[in-house]
Order: C-alpha cells, then sequence, then structure tokens
C-alpha cells in the first residue's frame, strides 16, 4: 500500500514535469496551428541554463528564473526566424522546427559538453518526510505544487482575463480577431515566447529531479509531451493536464509491475487513442485543423 | 557509367566504402522521397522499414548459412515484412491529418525499437551482433558494384512507378487533397500503396546497410536514420528521384569530410549543427531543394533566351 502511494507521488511529479513541457506545446498548437517540434530543444536549454546558473549563483529562484528567461529569449528568436515565415503549412512547419530542433541539441554539446551534467537538489528542497510509513520527497511535491499552480494559473489566464479571451477568440478565427483590430500575429508571438517559456521551466526544474541532465534528454521528453498532447487533445490545457497524469502515473505504475512494457505503454496508449478518437479525449478540432 | 568503372581504375579504400553508402542511403532517401515529394506525406517512422530489412538480413546470415541464395532469400523476407507492416501501419493511420500521422509513424517506429531492444534472444538487444557474410560480397569492389545496380535497379522501378497514372494520382494527392477525393480517387488506398512501395524499397537499403558492416545493432531503428533520410530528401530537392540521389550524395559526402576537419577544430565534430542549419535555410529558402532550385534558375534563363530571341526576331 505504502509502495503503492509512493508510486502515485511519482508519477504526478512526472506528470507535472510533462504537463509543463505539454501545455507550452498545446498551446502553440491550439493557437497558431504550428507543432512545435523543437519544443523539447528548448525544455533541454531550459534544463542546462538552470544547472548552469545554479552553479554559477547559488540561488535556485536566480536559476530557475533565469532558465526561464533563457527559454522565451530562444522561443522568441526562433518565432521570428524560422516560424513566421511557415504560419499555414503544416508540412514545412514540422520540418523547420526538427531542423531547429536538431541545431539546439547540438548546440548544447558545444556550450555544455558532450558529457552529462549534474545536477542539485537546493537544500531547502532537500530531504523528505514520512509521514504515516509513507516517504514523500520534498522536491516532487515541489513539482507537483508548481504544476498545479501552472495549471490553475493558465485556466485564470485563459478563462478570465481579456488576453486569454483573444487568444481563446484567436483559436476559432484568427481573421475576425485581426479584423476587430488586434494584432493577432503579435499575440500568436507573445504565445510562442510564453510557450517556449514553460519548456525552460519543466527543463529547469526537471534538472534537479532526475540528478543528471543530457543532451538527448530534450527528444526524449518531447516526445512524452506530444504523446501527451495527442492523448488530451491538441490545443485543450485540460486534456494535457489529464493526459499527463494518466502518463505520468502510468508510467511508475508500469515501471514497477510490468517494466518490460513501460517503454511501449505511453506508445500504446497514443495508438489506441488516436485510432479510437483522432482528436484525443478533449478534442474539438475533428482531428485536427 | 564512370561509376561502373571505379573499382577497376581506383583502389582508394575510403572511395570505396563513401560511395557505396551514398548508393545505399540513395536508396532509402528516394524510398522517402516517394512519400514525401510525391505524395505529401510527412512519415516519422520510416527508420521501422528500413531497420526491417536491415534485422532480416542480420538474422538470416546468422542463423543460417551465410551463402547468396540465402542472402537473396532475406532480402525478400525484408522486403515482405515492410510490406506487411507498412500496409498495416498506413490502414490504420493514413486516414488522420499530417500532424497525426507524423506522431503515429514516430509512435510505431519507437514500438518497433522498444521490441528490437527487448527481444533480446533475437537481436541481442541495443549491443546488437556481428555476422558474416557470403563468400562473393566480402569483397569490397563487388559489394560496391552491387549496391549501384540495386541503386540504378531502383531508381528505374520508382522512375516507373512515379511517372505511371498511378503516380500521377499521388502528385494529385499531394497538391490537392480534397481535389483528388472529389475527383473520385480513394486517396486513403493510393496513399496506402505508396507507403507500401516506399516501404519495401526501403527495407531493400536496410538489408544492403548492414551487409556493408556485417554488424546489426537498433540504431537501424531510431530517429536519427528516418532524419537522414529527410535531410536528403530535402537537400537533394523533394518531389524528384534525382534529387534524392544528389541529396545522399551531399549529405554522406559532407559528414565524412566534416568529420575529417574535426582534427583541425573539435567544433566539426558537432557537424550536425551545420547540416541543421543549412537544412532549416534549404526549407525557408530553398524548399524544392538542390534540383529543383536549379530545374527552376534553368527555366528561367531558358525562358528569357528564348525571349530574347523572339524579340530579335521581331525587330
Amino acid at each position: 500500500m505504502n509502495q503503492l502511494l509512493n508510486l502515485i507521488v511519482n508519477g504526478l511529479a512526472t506528470g507535472m514535469l510533462v504537463f509543463l513541457l505539454a501545455a507550452g506545446l498545446t498551446l502553440i498548437f491550439g493557437l497558431m496551428s504550428v507543432l512545435n517540434f523543437a519544443h523539447g530543444g528548448l525544455f533541454a536549454w531550459g534544463a542546462y541554463a538552470g544547472v548552469w546558473l545554479y552553479a554559477a549563483s547559488g540561488s535556485f529562484i536566480i536559476a530557475v528564473v533565469g532558465a526561464v528567461l533563457a527559454g522565451m529569449l530562444l522561443g522568441w528568436i526562433m518565432e521570428r526566424a524560422v516560424i513566421r515565415p511557415m504560419y499555414g503549412n503544416h508540412v514545412r512547419q514540422i520540418l523547420v522546427t526538427l531542423g531547429v530542433m536538431l541545431v539546439l541539441s547540438e548546440m548544447l554539446k558545444v556550450v555544455f559538453t558532450p558529457n552529462p551534467l549534474k545536477a542539485e537538489v537546493p537544500p531547502l528542497l532537500n530531504g523528505s518526510w514520512e509521514v504515516a510509513g509513507v516517504i514523500l520527497i520534498k522536491y516532487r511535491l515541489f513539482i507537483i505544487l508548481i504544476g498545479a499552480l501552472v495549471y490553475l494559473g493558465l485556466l485564470l489566464l485563459l478563462k478570465k482575463t481579456r488576453i486569454g479571451l483573444i487568444v481563446r477568440a484567436g483559436v476559432h478565427n484568427p481573421e475576425m480577431v485581426q479584423a476587430l483590430g488586434i494584432n493577432i500575429r503579435m499575440i500568436f508571438s507573445l504565445v510562442f515566447v510564453f510557450g517556449a517559456g514553460l519548456a525552460a521551466l519543466g527543463g529547469a526544474l526537471l534538472a534537479p529531479y532526475s540528478g543528471v541532465i543530457f543532451s538527448e534528454m530534450g527528444m526524449q521528453f518531447a516526445i512524452l509531451a506530444f504523446i501527451v498532447v495527442v492523448i488530451g487533445g491538441m490545443g485543450s490545457v485540460q486534456g494535457s493536464a489529464l493526459a499527463s497524469i494518466l502518463v505520468g502515473l502510468s508510467g511508475a505504475l508500469m515501471a514497477y509491475y510490468v517494466p518490460d512494457l513501460s517503454l511501449a505503454a505511453n506508445m500504446l496508449l497514443m495508438i489506441v487513442v488516436l485510432l479510437v478518437k483522432p482528436s484525443g479525449l478533449f478534442g474539438v478540432k475533428g482531428g485536427g485543423a | 557509367m564512370a561509376l561502373v568503372a571505379v573499382p577497376f581504375v581506383s583502389d582508394s579504400r575510403s572511395l570505396f566504402i563513401l560511395l557505396t553508402q551514398i548508393f545505399i542511403f540513395a536508396i532509402f532517401a528516394m524510398s522517402y522521397d516517394l512519400l514525401l515529394g510525391y505524395t505529401g506525406i510527412v512519415s516519422f517512422g520510416h527508420a521501422m522499414f528500413f531497420g526491417l530489412g536491415a534485422y532480416a538480413t542480420g538474422i538470416f546470415m546468422k542463423r543460417f548459412e551465410a551463402t547468396l541464395p540465402m542472402l537473396f532469400l532475406s532480402v525478400l523476407a525484408g522486403m515482405a515484412l515492410a510490406a506487411l507492416l507498412s500496409y498495416v501501419v498506413g490502414m490504420l493511420s493514413l486516414r488522420l491529418k499530417s500532424h497525426f500521422y507524423a506522431m503515429l509513424t514516430l509512435a510505431f517506429a519507437g514500438l518497433l525499437l522498444v521490441a528490437a531492444e527487448k527481444w533480446r534472444s533475437l537481436t541481442r538487444g541495443s549491443d546488437g551482433f556481428t555476422f558474416s557474410i557470403p563468400e562473393p560480397m566480402r569483397d569490397r569492389s563487388t559489394l560496391y558494384l552491387t549496391s549501384l545496380a540495386a541503386m540504378v535497379l531502383v531508381f528505374f522501378l520508382l522512375r516507373r512507378f512515379t511517372s505511371s497514372p498511378f503516380g500521377r494520382v499521388l502528385q494529385a494527392i499531394r497538391e490537392n487533397e480534397q481535389r483528388a477525393e472529389s475527383l473520385g480517387y480513394k486517396v486513403v488506398h493510393y496513399k496506402v500503396i505508396a507507403t507500401v512501395v516506399a516501404g519495401v524499397a526501403a527495407s531493400v537499403s536496410g538489408s544492403l546497410y548492414v551487409l556493408t558492416l556485417r554488424f546489426v545493432n537498433t540504431t537501424v531503428f531510431s530517429m536519427d536514420m528516418t532524419l537522414n533520410a529527410l535531410l536528403m530528401t530535402m537537400i537533394g530537392g523533394i518531389g524528384t528521384l534525382f534529387g534524392s540521389l544528389i541529396g545522399a550524395a551531399v549529405i554522406e559526402w559532407a559528414h565524412q569530410f566534416l568529420t575529417d576537419l574535426a582534427g583541425i577544430h573539435p567544433i566539426f565534430e558537432r557537424w550536425i549543427i551545420f547540416f541543421g542549419l543549412l537544412y532549416i535555410v534549404v526549407v525557408l529558402v530553398f524548399p524544392s531543394g538542390i534540383v529543383g532550385t536549379v530545374h527552376k534558375w534553368l527555366m528561367a534563363w531558358r525562358r528569357k533566351r528564348l525571349k530574347a530571341e523572339n524579340g530579335g526576331e521581331a525587330s
């Protein structure tokens, strides 16, 4: 029973990390209809920037904030240079963002050496509590908390603010929003930069969680995030949250109970969902735009 | 033609290996181009067919006697498996739109990679295994000529396929899927056949590839393999089989060249950066690749000359 609870906490923590990554991805896809294959690259850069800044400054807060800013900067450059000329052409978007992914993950090896780096948990979040025989690792609880906060924040932002209203309207009909005198292009850019920041945040938080970071982690987590976005329904924040938790939990439980299948579990889950309901659990667009 | 003579005039080992690699990857790139360039399908799982061919040949050569008939049989087995798998994957997923199809093929290729890693009794997991190859194939020039012949054969077969009425329908689907559908063509049916043909061709290149290495491991199923084909097709020029040949040659040669440069400056060890940048530029600025762009320039130049001639006559 305690083992099960432990697994659930681990699964939730992984799920929340994946959610941070998937939320940016799904926002970008939902609004701009751009499937950003370089998202994992931003995530990996967030992780490296976080570790580097933490070692340099000694402050975890500076590290995380710096990583998010680095991710946003990269996202801004990307949007300007390669995404903007590609609006409306899915095939070329897929191709060009894939190229950016290659460059981003190779650049990591140039800037931070190809060897894996060690990441430290900040002392305040180190250690664990024991509650009724269940060991709760502080850092994992911290991640779950941050994930939940980001989820609530996103929902509030999307549902309660004017900018959220514009974004939601833009998803349905960008031309109409443009016609109302709102610069939808600028909103697109903002959303992209915001999504990139979320990815970097996920990376920066993941580093101490996994203890070690390496340049291929971007692709690995990006695939997980894609799976989540596809399962949840492209463009749906709630869907992504639910799917992230599903994927996190099933990953943790499978790794413990049926380790042979655990690598394939998420892929199988996605295949089944896509074949049964191509638009995902919360999808509305009927197989994508 | 000159390529056939190479083994008889030159005995540069590295040139041999390079050219053989180019021929093999040209087959793989052409098969990918059939999907991306001719039909407009983006697949992220093309490595699965390459890998099937690779493992079919590897396992046959390991388990049975390494003879030519057995090698032939192994290639056929790889092709049959690839045909079957591409048919199943195609039927399951080609109804989905581009993004979803790309994701689904990624997932299928991921499953095969996991399977190859877990089924250790057959594949030895990620360590892979070495095997011996038939006597005649051990000679580098025989292997070279075989790869060249295979490439030429696949080129003409695929050209026959793409210039047939069937191939024309594929191009119509690429240009405007809804219109092709409304003209009464069963789009999914055509796409499935295109993926089966592409899958079978890819498995041939996989078989040849492991033949040159005498070794196979799970990297043949990796995303990098698919990316290779994608880069070659894009850089050479999509929608032209010849472009895939050029692309394969450029990438393989540049890979070799940049790796050699690593002795001068360590940045060249990270040659993928240059490829990545080149590739981004190609997608942004020359979406039709080397062959397509040259073709466009030639057409423009010819039109200009024609105009000048006509103008001259009129005056």
